[in-house]
């Protein structure tokens, strides 16, 4: 804040805001710049009172710039309020441009009289647009050009030229020999097929759960479903195999030892069913 | 007794034929009652919760004792009194309605926390204590209490503590079209009979035995307790979750629906079937789930289905 001076018009004086002003400066960046460049000015006013904004704020005359966006806004602390208004300008206009200070009319709290504050004043420096030099690009157009174009070919050329030299040389096919005959394709036995004849060999409660396992994972189950979920799928309904082999293996899985033999007799039927015959039986 | 024990499936069938549709709850009632727990019935009014208790009474041989539970009962109105006889200048004991084999407690919930309170006794240790004196209660020993959620005035809601001792909160919703027609045509004339002595109480009592030697897989046991740790997990919701009574409750309650099913072993469809009847009541939630309008009935069934099956 620079000065400020007693305001002249009583009757406005009245909608005035009384404020505790402890700063009211203006600011620029860049302070030197070229005409089509930008800067932004910001006025910083800081009172004690707590603001939502700031009115009677005068702005400078911005002759000389053109205006390409204003912001303001007020930032309500413990104690005190900050209002920044900032603005982005462009020089129109080569030459030391000094920007009048800003104006604030408020009631002094400290002496109760309506007072007109002033920012300091800001002076930019403002060049002209630069001047191309055409001697430098007559020159690079007409050689530096030409000789960079040729340089990247020759280049290309050579890197072509090592990898066709170093290229693999290619190998004699060996001699034919009297061709085997090939391999029977081993037979591809599905995962439950399987683990039903571990389960027939060797009645397990492990094998038991391995087949259940194999048996909900191939119906795509959910780890939170029950058998009562499974067998009330509409595609269950339909299979009596599936139906009879999702409940066997249910029994196989939790029954008590002395019942887990014959639930396992009872689960190979229909499972077999499902699975298919032995895989020995298939070869 | 010959020997022979009545499968519980033909006290199931018998209470089918008396009150129309409410499988599940009749379901319910004959898992607790071979799981020898106490149950509560929470559903409007008008749902057949009293018949059901009724007919589950009458069903079974036993003594049945009808408590209707209002603001002015007292405890000695529930477990008995001792009154002085001027004639031989002693005290003697009169034993209240908790002397049966079944304990219908109609309208639990509009009689005083001190009534409630007095059952507590009953339905933990199987005994009342009447001044100097301790009587044991016959055996078997079921309260079967029913509760309207509908009407909060004039009602004391249940401490937790006693919620905890019913081994099953069943809930009971309207009737399908076709039963409520059904309904029509069996009580639209004459009250039906209730079914009589339909199983005894030895049949009661062989059934506990038989529920104990059903065997439950450790995987299944597993099972049962991550469903009830899946209740104290942080909830949105979930204040509190359910006590290791709930673990119990639902390894009896697994058991006792694999030998209604004529099984000696329990599937995980037992225990999963029996988690939401075991926990309903023992979670205590936050005010959240009224501000937010949110089914508590819904939190179980989404805890539930969160806990993989074995």
């Amino acid at each position: 804040m620079d000065l400020f001076a007693p305001f002249v018009a009583p009757a406005a004086a009245q909608q005035l805001v009384r404020l505790h002003v402890r700063q009211f400066a203006m600011s620029a960046d860049p302070l030197s710049l070229r005409v089509g460049e930008t800067l932004r000015l910001r006025i910083v006013t800081r009172v004690d009172e707590n603001l939502l904004e700031l009115d009677n704020v005068t702005l400078p005359d911005l002759s000389g710039f053109e205006s390409l966006g204003d912001e303001r806004q007020c930032t309500t602390a413990y104690r005190g309020s900050q209002c920044v208004e900032t603005m982005t300008l462009t020089p129109t206009l080569p030459g030391d441009r000094t920007i009048a200070g800003a104006t604030l009319e408020a009631i002094d709290a400290r002496t109760g009289r309506a007072v007109q504050f002033s920012s300091n004043t800001v002076t930019v420096h403002v060049e002209g647009e630069p001047v191309p030099n055409y001697f430098l690009q007559a020159l690079f157009d007409g050689l530096i050009r030409p000789f960079l174009v040729l340089l990247l070919v020759a280049g290309v050329g050579c890197a072509a030229l090592w990898g066709w030299r170093r290229r693999p040389k290619p190998v004699a096919p060996p001699p034919p020999v009297a061709a085997a005959p090939p391999p029977p394709p081993a037979p591809v036995v599905p995962p439950l097929r399987s683990l039903v004849d571990a389960l027939a060999a060797e009645p397990t409660r492990a094998n038991a759960l391995a087949v259940r396992g194999e048996l909900r994972r191939s119906i795509g189950a959910r780890e939170e479903e029950t058998l009562a979920d499974l067998r009330a799928r509409k595609a269950t309904r339909g299979d009596a195999d599936l139906d009879a082999a999702l409940r066997a293996t249910e029994i196989a899985a939790f029954a008590d030892d002395s019942r887990l033999q014959g639930a396992i007799a009872d689960a190979i039927p229909p499972l077999r069913r499902l699975a298919g015959p032995p895989a020995e039986a298939v070869l | 007794m010959n020997g022979v024990v009545t499968p519980p499936r033909v006290l199931l069938d018998a209470l089918a034929d008396t009150v129309v549709g409410q499988e599940a709850v009749l379901e319910s009632l004959v898992q607790a009652l071979i799981a020898g727990g106490h149950i509560v019935l929470e559903g409007p009014p008008g749902l057949a919760k009293t018949l059901a208790c009724r007919a589950l009474a009458t069903a079974v041989g036993g003594s049945f004792k009808r408590v209707q539970f209002t603001p002015d009962l007292l405890p000695s109105d529930i477990v008995g009194t001792r009154i002085f006889d001027q004639r031989s200048g002693e005290f003697t004991t009169v034993l209240g309605p908790v002397f049966a084999n079944v304990l219908l407690a109609d309208e639990i919930n509009r009689a005083p926390a001190k009534v409630q309170s007095a059952l507590l006794e009953a339905m933990q240790e199987r005994q009342v204590t009447i001044g100097p004196q301790t009587f044991p209660l016959p055996e078997p020993f079921v309260v079967t209490a029913t509760m309207n959620p509908l009407d909060s005035e004039g009602t004391y809601a249940l401490p937790l503590a006693q919620m905890d001792r019913f081994l099953v909160k069943v809930l009971v919703d309207y009737p399908k079209p076709d039963e409520e027609e059904r309904i029509l045509q069996r009580f639209g004339g004459a009250q039906p009979a209730l079914p009589e002595n339909v199983v005894s109480v030895a049949d009661v009592l062989a059934w506990r035995d038989q529920a104990h030697a059903v065997h439950l897989e450790p995987r299944l046991a597993k099972y049962a307790v991550a469903l009830v740790a899946a209740t104290r997990a942080p909830h949105d919701y979930v204040e509190r979750g359910a006590s290791p009574r709930a673990t119990l409750a639902i390894a009896a309650l697994a058991r006792a629906r694999a030998l209604l099913d004529g099984r000696d072993f329990a599937l995980p469809d037992d225990v999963r079937a029996a988690a939401p009847d075991a926990l309903r009541h023992r979670l205590a939630f936050n005010y959240r789930l009224l501000t937010d309008h949110v089914d508590p009935e819904r939190i179980v069934t989404d805890l539930i289905a969160s806990v993989p099956t074995p």
